[in-house]
């Protein structure tokens, strides 16, 4: 992680496209049929248990098994593979591109997520810090705790199976934490971001630098 | 009568001698064998105690200390005690498990792919359910995921916790099983939410017998996840419409869609929200439709009947 960034670049180019272009993928072989069309607004997934289905993007099916696919996030179709349009395609192939709106939260936590260790979840499940994390975490705030490889840090819990994760990765301590426990986790998403204790100053001026200037430039 | 004197060569024999027969007559009668050897190393090599405070504990220090000494840890080794002081449920929940119960925990190396670890504890609460049957518990029994209840009221209880071995990291299930077997009395805290097969049955169980029906049941059930994995390595069982055979037990022997439930990941100090049961995914996760009218699928979690 370097020491230098160059803030005003950053956010400068936050400024002049203050969105996040997230491109869709076919989830797995099979034949597509859209359900938006270019320039649609589409809605994320919702509801206190992300129970509430987005706006559906595409359904896809194989050997006479349908699936819709939902939105997980909010914002326009920029961009959309309309040739693609009730044929065969492969898994992985990119359908459509999703221009979504950023806050300034998340612009520091994509300026964060660059600079952070980030761990992702190993499989698609609910995941809880271990006993020990969770108390020091509770006595101390996640910002104090420190972690590295080899510390049990999660329990993953999948269909009444609760397995320790141990954590391999960069040491330092919990800076960012972006699951719920009881809130079920895709696969590769980030649970954790983790920063070398020697960084966090580093860390906390891109916060302080970002929130400042944000404002002053909006 | 206890289950102390059970032994690998026992259940060796009643694998080849009653469970064997009793499958070659059900739907997957051409692969009972195979199956059977695929689950054979359940219950392989077996412990008894007269008294221990968890046998999980017991299965971690068993995996800790062998590693420790460089031997590999034999999988489908069975601990089983007569009586368990300090045994817990999910969420340190009560769990009375006094002599006359079948208390003990499997240990089971983990070379199941993940698909087919998803329907690992829908297996074990469908082995509880087919060793329960005999006993005149036939009706449908199993509550999502694998809890096993006579007339609404929990009978076994199972808990799979990971570990990971100190010196090679190898990956074990710890499949804990708790059967109310001849254990008649419970703390008033499990008063109305707690039953036993004796209690049911209304005589007393053979609980060596019972054991060790159990016991092959787990190894069928278990073998069966290896069986599909090596056929859909043959891609026979991937194809479309294809419903793994553990899910089409676990189906026939639950009560659960249809039902009106309250979900929550630890639903008795915390019920999140209620729904009706649609159906169980081929990958055993719940699928239920909420007051709301969306469809929600979830893979963690446990449930209690509404209706």
């Amino acid at each position: 992680m370097s020491n230098d960034i160059d803030f005003d670049k950053i956010l400068k180019k936050y400024h002049s496209d203050p969105f996040g272009y997230v491109d869709i993928h076919a989830i797995h072989t099979g034949v597509v049929s859209f359900g938006v069309a270019l320039g649609d607004e589409v809605d994320s997934t919702s509801g206190e248990w992300n129970h509430i289905p987005g706006t559906v993007l595409y359904e896809i099916t194989r050997e006479r098994n349908s699936k819709k696919i939902p939105a997980q996030i909010n914002g326009t179709v920029s961009s959309l593979q309309t040739e693609l349009d009730g044929t065969f395609v492969e898994s992985g192939e990119k359908l459509m591109t999703i221009r979504h709106p950023l806050k300034k939260k998340e612009i520091i936590e994509n300026i964060l997520q660059e600079v952070l260790y980030l761990y992702q979840a190993p499989e698609t499940a609910k995941y809880f810090f271990s006993l020990d994390i969770q108390s020091r975490i509770e006595k101390k705030g996640a910002r104090s705790v420190s972690i590295a490889p080899g510390d049990e840090v999660f329990t993953m819990s999948l269909m009444k199976r609760d397995t320790p994760i141990y954590y391999e990765g960069e040491p330092g301590i919990i800076h960012s934490v972006y699951f719920k426990p009881g809130i079920s986790v895709e696969q590769g998403t980030p649970l954790i971001g983790v920063c070398a204790e020697d960084k966090v100053p580093l860390i906390q001026k891109i916060i302080t630098r970002v929130k400042a200037d944000w404002d002053k430039l909006s | 009568m206890s289950n102390r004197e059970i032994t690998a060569e026992e259940i060796a024999i009643y694998l080849k001698n009653v469970e064997l027969p009793a499958r070659q007559q059900g739907p997957l009668q051409e692969n009972a064998d195979e199956i059977l050897r695929y689950g054979s190393f359940v219950g392989s090599t077996i412990e008894c105690h007269e008294r221990l405070e968890r046998a999980m504990e017991r299965a971690r220090q068993h995996i800790d200390s062998q590693e420790k000494k460089g031997i590999s840890v034999q999988s489908g080794r069975i601990i089983l005690a007569r009586s368990l002081t300090a045994s817990k449920g999910r969420f340190s929940r009560c769990w009375h498990a006094p002599p006359g119960g079948l208390w003990g925990c499997l240990i089971h190396a983990n070379t199941l792919t993940p698909k087919s670890t998803l329907l690992l504890s829908l297996g074990v609460g469908v082995a509880a359910c087919e060793a329960l049957a005999p006993y005149g518990a036939a009706q449908k029994h199993i509550r999502w995921v694998n809890d096993v209840l006579i007339d609404g009221v929990k009978v076994a209880g199972f808990l799979i916790e990971g570990h990971r071995g100190p010196r090679w990291g190898e990956q074990f299930h710890l499949i804990g099983f708790g059967i109310n077997v001849n254990n008649r009395n419970f703390p008033e805290e499990l008063q109305g939410i707690a039953t036993s097969l004796q209690s049911s049955a209304g005589v007393p169980v053979d609980l060596k017998q019972f054991s060790i029906s159990f016991i092959a049941k787990l190894a069928w059930n278990i073998g069966l996840l290896y069986f599909v994995e090596a056929r859909m390595s043959k891609s026979v069982a991937g194809r479309s419409g294809f419903r793994h055979p553990v899910l089409e037990r676990w189906t026939e022997l639950s009560d659960t869609v249809g039902k009106k439930v309250v979900f929550g990941h630890d639903v008795v100090t915390k019920p999140q929200y209620s729904a009706v049961v649609t159906g169980v995914a081929d990958d055993g996760g719940l699928q239920m439709m909420l007051d709301s009218g969306a469809s929600h699928t979830e893979y963690s979690g446990e449930i209690r009947y509404l209706s």
